[in-house]
């Protein structure tokens, strides 16, 4: 069974306004994905649970696609913790698409933590050739 | 990824992309061996605070209407059926990560909790059920005068 805990993390470095460096360290999940290809589209599925609408980011690059989520928690005082199996972080995953695609055409949708992205694809011209006599 | 070589000139070619994806696998099958793939579903947190319990469960791709919660005593039941997306005719699977199929967790809380208060919200796959401690249960000053 596949869950979101497959994790590493991320050590960033940034520079406060007193001009010190400060660093961060995030954890980066790698979710679950469900890659489906109809003979329209390139459909994604990807688990993130925790990710408002506005924290999705999505690019496609020549025949790179890479998804990249924010994971806050809305809940503020918790008190003492008693089991954790999971922590915030950030959701990051890269694809490499091997099919001609619009990706200026590509829709997506986030609903009850899953992201739902199609990208249609480019059908490819087919010319008939008739064999001169 | 662990690694990346990626030569402009042949990024299109079959092989780099296998070579990608077979990266990807092996990436996550290491972070599973190093960090542990737990059969847990869903992963849950659980804080305590003097007056109530906070359960938060990771449940992406569910409704509310699909989720079971039930509450005994100290003891806290989360049950529910994921459904698999059914797919059009013709739809090729590339690749199938995300779980479904019925789960059930049973936590055991640190107090018993008062059952007609128990408040449940489910916002972005997360479902947060806020448990109050029962009245009796809840910790009593004892003021012992030493004479």
């Amino acid at each position: 069974m596949n869950t979101l805990t497959k994790d590493h993390k991320q050590e960033t470095t940034e520079v406060s306004a007193q001009g010190k460096e400060e660093k961060t360290v995030t954890r980066v999940y790698s979710p679950n994905v469900d890659v489906l290809e109809t003979e329209e589209a390139i459909l994604f599925r990807v688990e993130m649970p925790g990710v408002d609408q506005s924290s999705v980011e999505i690019s496609i690059e020549k025949d790179q696609l890479i998804l990249e989520g924010k994971f806050v928690s809305l809940e503020e005082t918790r008190g003492q913790v008693r089991l954790a199996e999971y922590r915030e972080g950030n959701y990051f995953r890269k694809f490499t698409i091997g099919k001609a695609i619009h990706s200026e055409k590509a829709t997506a949708k986030m609903k009850n933590g899953i992201l739902e992205l199609t990208i249609p694809k480019i059908e490819p011209k087919k010319t008939k050739i008739e064999i001169q006599k | 990824m662990l690694f990346r070589i990626l030569d402009p000139q042949t990024k299109g070619n079959q092989f780099w992309r296998d070579f990608d994806r077979l990266n990807d696998e092996l990436t996550r099958s290491i972070l599973d061996h190093q960090f542990g793939s737990s059969s847990n579903f869903p992963p849950v947190n659980v804080y305590t605070k003097e007056e109530e319990a906070l359960v938060t469960c990771l449940l992406p791709g569910l409704e509310p209407d699909q989720i079971e919660i039930n509450v005994k005593d100290n003891l806290l039941s989360i049950h529910g059926r994921k459904k698999a997306e059914e797919l059009a005719e013709g739809t090729e699977v590339h690749r199938r990560e995300i779980f479904s199929g019925e789960f059930h967790r049973t936590l055991e809380l640190p107090f018993r909790v008062d059952q007609e208060h128990v408040l449940a919200k489910f916002t972005n796959g997360i479902l947060n059920i806020h448990l109050p401690r029962r009245e009796e249960d809840k910790p009593k000053k004892v003021s012992i005068t030493i004479g």
